[in-house]
């Protein structure tokens, strides 16, 4: 009899246990985030790798064409040569948004390495062209788009360093290009490096 | 027996210690930018050729300690409005023992004409001051 009270009442205190820890969910402000650090690359690390290259980019006066039009931009290959699933888009995206706020850069969607990038912008011209449905004045005419004079690439690296038996280093290297395709010749390159020490136990991947 | 309800408990106030999220998150504006160990000395900003308007900070790191502040320069078009960009978000300085520490800035498009910079420690503001020379 004694003994079922005692195990009860262990019961009990696990249970609680169970129910009272449980990680709370919280939405986070991103604007103000001083949450720990992760060893894998977290949005932050997106956000100030994209607001230092957009800065970069725009002090450099790479972008910045002579006539004040703006120059077309077409966004290469994103290399991501890190252990983990990164959609490179993470960091893309936020710099071409800094680049079309700057008014100094327009991006075209309709060349891509693995094609358009938006097909619609192509398939809407062979659609439409020379069907009697459609106005054709709206419909746009051969020789209309615009072929870009800048490409974007770059690469995003990870290096796994063993510092001691409990502690590890996980350096992340992103670099950028900006070539102009008539010449091939870079016009502005930058490098940011995010460096994080932690247990050996964490994974970053 | 007591050893295993021990043992539970002190889990219990061990298990439970952390929170995913600091509760002091919060912002506290402090005072203006001399009334710390960091100073600022001078801030300036010029249009460039392009229209871009770039921005200079000059501060002074007085006390015998490393510390890594942090800056956020808000960019003000010709009627005062801040301007939406990803170059408004908080950045880092290093401002090192005993020395000038200088952030440089360069406005996201050429509608900037002002700006205002904020300078955090930690999590508190240090300098909140707007430059509006031209």
């Amino acid at each position: 009899m004694r003994q079922t009270i005692q195990w009860t009442i262990i019961l009990a205190v696990v249970g609680v246990l169970f129910s009272g820890c449980a990680t709370k969910t919280t939405n986070i402000d991103i604007n103000n985030d001083k949450g720990e650090a992760v060893m894998g690359l977290d949005y932050r690390d997106f956000q100030g790798a994209a607001q230092d290259m957009v800065e970069s980019l725009l002090a450099s006066g790479a972008v910045t064409k002579k006539d004040g039009s703006r120059y077309v931009l077409v966004v290469s290959r994103i290399v991501n040569d890190t252990m983990q699933h990164i959609d490179t888009d993470q960091l893309v995206k936020k710099i071409r948004v800094g680049l079309l706020q700057s008014g100094k850069v327009v991006v075209t969607t309709a060349v891509g390495l693995d094609g358009a990038e938006d097909k619609m912008s192509m398939h809407a011209r062979e659609e439409l062209r020379g069907n009697a449905e459609f106005d054709q004045k709206s419909v746009a005419g051969k020789g209309s788009m615009i072929a870009p004079d800048l490409s974007l690439s770059g690469k995003i690296l990870q290096r796994n360093i063993r510092v001691d038996s409990k502690t590890q280093r996980v350096e992340y290297y992103f670099q950028m290009t900006l070539s102009e395709i008539k010449t091939g010749l870079a016009y502005w390159e930058d490098e940011r490096i995010v460096a994080k020490r932690g247990s050996n136990k964490s994974v970053a991947w | 027996m007591r050893l295993i309800l021990t043992i539970l408990a002190l889990f219990a106030f061990v298990g439970c210690a952390k929170s995913p999220e600091p509760s002091d998150a919060i912002v506290k504006v402090v005072g203006g930018c001399s009334s710390s160990d960091i100073v600022v000395i001078d801030i300036k900003g010029r249009k460039k050729s392009d229209g871009f308007m770039q921005a200079q900070v000059i501060g002074e790191n007085r006390s015998d300690s490393y510390q890594n502040l942090e800056y956020r320069v808000v960019w003000l078009d010709s009627e005062g409005f801040a301007i939406d960009t990803i170059l408004s978000k908080w950045n880092s300085a290093p401002a090192y023992a005993n020395q000038p520490f200088y952030i440089n800035a360069t406005s996201p498009s050429a509608k900037a004409k002002t700006f205002r910079l904020y300078i955090k420690r930690d999590k508190e503001v240090i300098c909140d001051k707007q430059y509006n020379g031209q």
